[in-house]
């Protein structure tokens, strides 16, 4: 099983960098007014920030991990890793961790990583830190989740154009002897990746003329080969099912009793029909479940770092320990639940650019 | 009218606007062009809603008519 119990490690820090262009459901063209409405109503994504053109996930991941480092009073040479968790790096080469460690002053000494995992970006990337440093021989490293996934499909698609937001974070992580553990599991099946994908661009189907394409699919959706698909129902069938039986399972396992022991629910904010379920099914308390796909939509691997700090930022910075029960789900198809007990975070208030 | 089937079809008004008259054998996701994901989701949940059940992940995606809707009722013991 991929399992891990992560000693010595702690979060020191978490920031969120959002653009400041608001874009409503009733302001995008492919929808009628009573369209938007229902979209509101029954998907519950109401707004989302679109980042221009000329914004990538890494330029929102740099403003906040600046702020970070900055807020945590950490010097940049102090840094030992860099990860970046993103499916919208820079270029397909070099690795966009790479650009970072330049941009933002890093050291030489610093090791630096891309991952691109999609919606359970924010898991892999703790799961990679967390055992890099846990052994001591590194003590601090940032990871830096982000993306800008609307415009990896097509402008013509109504089943994903308005599920999506832009976004970039960071978190601060440290090795340290008195931290509680950090706990993760993750699952895989890769026979549905199909529910989520870009079918041309890689290797296997490289760019040509072919990729641009367009096919009229039916019900609102145009779209190329090159453009990123998702098939609402499939990856809808999988969200509700899967993860939460991880969920149950890593609580059985773990002794944990979702009435006592967790202060928080962090659940991938995929759309609000999703939560909600996952939420039904695991009869969890609604107060101790944070939303906030209504303001910011789809974040991708950002969503639960987001959430600390657009939800929980106060309650997190406090003195209380704060127990989270994280459950993420997406491309490949993998899904993953994690558990962390943290307290005193340094969470600079939310970024705008 | 079953007060089951008058359910139903009330929500399938509530979701599609005045499709009464269309009810039937026709109404699925190839004849009818609004019926996207989201339509879909939304009969699901107030189907539950109204039904009082938790539908299966497979039911879900399979509820992609008017007459899969009334067998997947069926299949929960729901008379209709």
């Amino acid at each position: 099983m991929a399992f891990w119990r992560i000693k010595n490690v702690r979060i020191a820090g978490v920031a969120a960098c959002v653009p400041k262009n608001i874009v409503r459901t009733s302001d995008i063209e492919l929808f009628t007014p009573e369209e938007a409405e229902t979209f509101d109503k029954t998907v519950g994504i109401k707004q989302r920030r679109i980042a221009p053109a000329d914004v990538c996930a890494s330029d929102m991941c740099q403003a906040a991990s600046e702020r970070l480092l900055s807020e945590l009073g950490w010097k940049k040479e102090s840094v030992d890793a860099l990860i970046f968790e993103s499916v919208t790096g820079d270029y397909r080469t070099p690795p966009t961790a790479c650009l970072l460690q330049d941009r933002m002053g890093l050291s030489e000494n610093c090791f630096c990583l891309d991952l691109p995992m999609g919606c359970c970006g924010c898991m892999y990337a703790m799961t990679v830190a967390g055992n890099l440093l846990q052994a001591g021989t590194i003590k601090r490293a940032l990871l830096l989740v982000g993306d800008t996934a609307l415009r990896m499909g097509s402008m013509k698609d109504k089943s994903r154009v308005p599920l999506f937001g832009d976004a970039g974070t960071a978190m601060a992580l440290e090795y340290d002897e008195n931290a509680k553990p950090v706990v993760i599991e993750f699952h895989t099946d890769g026979s549905g990746y199909k529910a989520l994908m870009t079918p041309h661009g890689g290797f296997r189907h490289p760019f040509t003329a072919e990729s641009l394409v367009e096919e009229d699919f039916g019900h609102g959706i145009v779209r190329a080969p090159m453009h990123t698909l998702i098939e609402g129902m499939s990856v809808f069938s999988f969200a509700i099912s899967k993860p939460p039986r991880s969920v149950q399972d890593f609580m059985e396992r773990e002794g944990i009793d979702k009435d006592q022991d967790i202060d928080y629910f962090l659940i991938h904010q995929a759309n609000k029909l999703i939560v909600d379920r996952v939420v039904k099914k695991l009869k969890l308390p609604l107060d101790k479940v944070p939303y906030n796909l209504e303001e910011f939509g789809n974040l991708g691997g950002a969503s639960i770092p987001s959430l600390m700090v657009t939800r929980l930022r106060e309650r997190l910075q406090s003195d209380n320990p704060t127990r989270l029960l994280c459950s993420s789900f997406g491309l490949g198809l993998s899904w993953g639940t994690m558990f962390l007990d943290v307290q005193r975070l340094v969470i600079p208030e939310l970024i705008e650019i | 009218m079953s007060e089951n089937i008058k359910k139903l079809n009330d929500i399938f008004v509530e979701v599609f606007g005045e499709v009464s008259d269309r009810l039937g054998d026709d109404f699925s996701k190839e004849n009818v062009d609004e019926w996207d994901s989201v339509h879909q989701l939304n009969i699901v949940s107030l189907i539950e809603d109204n039904f009082d059940l938790m539908l299966d992940p497979e039911d879900i995606v399979a509820c992609t008519s008017y007459n899969a809707s009334k067998d997947i009722l069926r299949k929960y013991d729901v008379e209709i």
